[in-house]
């Protein structure tokens, strides 16, 4: 038997990502000797698996993903063809109310906890580690419990880099605060703040519920004569009619931007405009 | 160089899909809109099979894109076919927002070395559309048995591997990779025929 012939039974297991650690490791070690036959034979089971992609049901995405992925890439290929680089508003916003003082001191407390909690999970990772190499008996199940507390750390960690995300936006002298006021509507005004560099949080606070599954949807209307809206991010308030959300890749500038709006549209959002806005706030 | 030998033709080197990805690198915004129109239904329809929620699904889709468009000099046409390729990053991000992996994870993991693997089309392959193409890998699935089915899919969709998918079904490792094998043999053997 050549040493290829143990690995002949591996290439399509190993190109679907289902060998366990030890075949994988073995054949990783032989694949590393340069073995010319079972490389070829890895790169083809390669392509065999990517086939099993079209095993999935189709799907179309929404024509909402399309406008914002194409304004982002259009936006980009402008910035890279401009030189030098137009800078970010940085007029300085006056006055927070107080309630989102609150929110920001919220924030900032969970933003703490997490960072606590997130400490805790590392040493919990190194204790399951350390356990690790003291009994190999134990090595898989304290692999599996790693592997947990891997993912409740990454889970944690991204939830704090949003809340810094968000803490820094709302704090940030640089912020451009925005206000949307009612259009024809009795309703609280909505307030965003727009960093150049992380993006724009709204927030808004007893905002009636959208009828039946219908959502609010933010747009940003450029300053460009004849210049389509943008669809940015749709939201549905909570009970309370409360809410707040993070768009951390705005599709266009801030210095492009003439005004945000908010219309009411069906659920999972529309590419353009139905429904005339019910709250507009023009940039300063 | 050792990869050469595995290097597609010529012809495949000029390939449409190549000719557009090498256009991504001048910013040409047309070139990501023709590729985004030809594969967004493929990937989002994969993504969306993997994470089973839209709104995640659309974001992973829109991550795979912008990585496409702000890294396509990633995408060496001289190590395969494109759309594999693409698959192949669609796919990982999918299972990565399955297993709430982070950024900074996968950049530890050094999963993006995967995405730079050899990938060579057989011989027989033909530029088929997506739809016919869609049609020939379900058709040719459709005729393993429901349990070989199963296992590949868990394997495919939910990045199972052996071991997990025979906990998953109750039933002996030995067998699971043996369908797992014998159907992907099966389905290499199907494509061929029906080349």
């Amino acid at each position: 038997m050549s040493n290829c012939d143990q690995f002949r039974e591996m290439y399509e297991a190993y190109a679907l990502g289902a060998l366990d650690l030890p075949e994988r490791a073995a054949l990783e070690a032989h694949l590393g000797t340069g073995c010319a036959e079972c490389t070829k034979s890895v790169a083809e089971a390669r392509w065999l698996v990517s086939q099993l992609a079209y095993l999935a049901p189709e799907a179309a995405t929404s024509d909402m993903l399309k406008g914002r992925l194409m304004q982002t890439v259009r936006s980009e290929a402008k910035a890279k063809s401009l030189s030098p680089v137009a800078t970010g508003p940085t007029t300085t916003p006056t006055g927070i109310p107080y309630w989102l003082s609150a929110g920001i001191a919220a924030l900032l407390l969970l933003t703490l906890y997490f960072a606590w909690d997130a400490h805790r999970l590392k040493q919990e990772l190194r204790a399951a580690n350390e356990q690790n190499q003291r009994n190999e008996q134990m090595v898989a199940s304290a692999q599996n419990e790693s592997a947990v507390t891997q993912q409740k750390l990454a889970a944690m960690e991204e939830q704090i880099a949003k809340m810094h995300r968000e803490t820094t936006i709302l704090t940030d002298p640089a912020s451009v605060k925005i206000m949307l006021a009612a259009q024809k509507i009795q309703a609280p005004q909505m307030v965003a703040m727009w960093h150049a560099k992380y993006g724009i949080v709204l927030t808004g606070q007893k905002v009636p519920m959208p009828s039946g599954n219908r959502v609010l949807q933010l747009w940003l209307i450029p300053k460009t004569p004849g210049g389509k809206p943008m669809p940015a991010m749709t939201v549905r308030p909570d009970a309370n009619g409360n809410f707040v959300i993070l768009v951390a890749n705005p599709p266009v500038a801030g210095s492009d931007t003439k005004a945000l709006a908010i219309t009411e549209e069906p659920a999972g959002g529309s590419a353009a405009p139905t429904t005339t806005p019910k709250w507009v706030g023009a940039m300063t | 160089m050792f990869l050469a030998a595995f290097s597609p033709k010529d012809d495949r080197e000029a390939s449409p899909d190549a000719t557009l990805v090498r256009l991504l690198l001048q910013n040409d915004v047309g070139a990501f809109e023709k590729i985004y129109d030809k594969y967004s239904r493929i990937v989002y329809s994969l993504v969306l099979r993997i994470v089973q929620q839209s709104g995640p699904a659309e974001e992973v889709v829109q991550d795979v894109f912008l990585q496409l468009w702000r890294n396509s000099a990633q995408y060496d046409a001289a190590r395969g076919p494109f759309v594999p390729w693409l698959l192949t990053l669609a796919r990982n991000r999918a299972l990565d927002t399955l297993r709430l992996k982070s950024e900074r994870q996968r950049r530890l993991e050094n999963q993006t070395d995967e995405l730079f693997s050899v990938v060579v089309a057989p011989q027989y392959e033909k530029e088929l559309d997506e739809k016919r193409r869609a049609e020939r890998v379900r058709s040719l699935v459709g005729q393993l048995n429901p349990q070989q089915k199963r296992a590949i899919e868990l394997a495919y969709f939910q990045g199972l591997s052996h071991s997990e998918i025979a906990a998953e079904l109750k039933e002996p490792l030995g067998t699971v990779k043996s369908w797992i094998r014998n159907g992907l043999i099966r389905l290499k053997e199907g494509l061929h025929t029906a080349s």
